[in-house]
């Protein structure tokens, strides 16, 4: 079962990689990848048993395989050093602000759509 | 009978799988220490970096070497993106009712975090490679570095700051939202999840369930978004 949702995971993988070649160049093959697979399941209606076991198994170890990765950080030491204040400020600064924005933005959202639904 | 201790230790860190070795020990010791301290700043990948940067340091070893030797991980990175299309299906069929709103916030908001974080960086006079790796933190790590490589910026540098803004994010997120009077638990999660990631999923997910599903759909949603729109949108600007 695993690996029969894992071929799917890989070809679907592949087939990203193909169309990014032939048609996308602007997106990366596993990204088209994720979303050939997300219409697939639109089309389907459902997640099948195999492709279920396969994504959870992977993604629990997702953080792992992102350690290698980014530990290329010790390559650009330097340069995060040189900017340190400005990435420490733009971090935090959007942080807050977006948090605040989209926090508000919902919670208005909502309260418009509960009247609307009152009234209606 | 000497034994040729030069020799084998040669053999152990030229090893292909060396680099995969110290990654899992490095990988497991941060997670049990987080285990053990729930501190939320021990994000056991942020530790995992550390330790391995401390590993790699102390044995006097070439990033190089150690990338070839973990290769086996990042080669599953792929597979395990396309994999991210399975919450995003999951999340998106469960949360019908709030649908408009959860579109029109996660637009806004994904575009304010993008827009602000490289607006902020370029005022306070950040490099290009730098403001080209802050456009895509938040969107979740894998996403943000295939979306960092594809504009132009340095992935491992988005790496870092999207676990910093999550930590972040998880940290000061939930008490700013009730300081600002933000309350519904689909607000806190939207926020949460667009601008929080994992980090800020699992903590909507300690303030209630609908919080975190909210948070979940935000994060997955907010990646898919991130990952086909920057780098179409990038490659109209530049």
């Amino acid at each position: 079962m695993l690996l029969r949702g894992l071929t799917w995971l890989v070809v679907f993988q592949l087939l990203g990689t193909l169309l990014s070649v032939l048609l996308v160049p602007q997106l990366p093959g596993p990204i088209l990848g994720m979303l050939l697979l997300f219409f697939f399941l639109l089309l389907r209606g459902q997640v099948g048993e195999p492709l279920t076991q396969a994504s959870t198994s992977l993604l629990r170890y997702l953080p792992l395989m992102l350690v290698p990765p980014a530990t290329a950080v010790i390559l650009h030491l330097e340069l995060i050093a040189r900017d340190i204040w400005a990435i420490a400020g733009a971090l935090v600064g959007s942080l807050l602000l977006s948090l605040a924005l989209t926090g508000w933005l919902m919670q208005r959202l909502i309260e418009r759509q509960a009247r609307r639904r009152g009234e209606s | 009978m000497s034994l040729d201790w030069q020799g084998a230790w040669q053999a152990l860190i030229t090893h292909p799988l060396f680099g995969f070795a110290l990654t899992l020990g490095a990988y497991q010791l941060s997670l049990a220490l987080y285990e053990k301290t729930r501190w939320v700043v021990l994000q056991p990948v942020l530790l995992s970096i550390l330790l391995v940067i401390a590993g790699l340091w102390v044995l006097g070893m070439g990033f190089e070497q150690y990338r070839q030797s973990s290769e086996l991980l990042t080669l599953l990175l792929g597979p395990t993106t396309v994999a991210l299309a399975v919450p995003l299906y999951l999340n998106l069929r469960r949360i019908r009712q709030l649908l408009w709103p959860v579109l029109l916030t996660l637009v806004c908001g994904a575009v304010a975090a993008s827009v602000l974080g490289v607006g902020l960086g370029w005022l306070l006079g950040a490099e290009e490679g730098v403001l080209r790796s802050m456009a895509a933190k938040s969107a979740t790590t894998p996403i943000a570095m295939l979306v960092t490589e594809q504009i132009g910026g340095i992935a491992a540098l988005a790496a870092v700051f999207v676990m910093v803004t999550g930590v972040l994010g998880g940290i000061f997120g939930p008490e700013l939202l009730r300081l600002i009077g933000v309350t519904h638990p689909a607000a806190v999660g939207m926020a949460l999840g667009i601008n929080a990631h994992a980090v800020g999923t699992s903590r909507a997910l300690a303030e209630s369930e609908e919080c975190g599903a909210f948070s979940a759909l935000a994060m997955s949603l907010t990646g898919a978004s991130i990952a086909l729109f920057l780098p179409l949108v990038a490659a109209l600007l530049v």
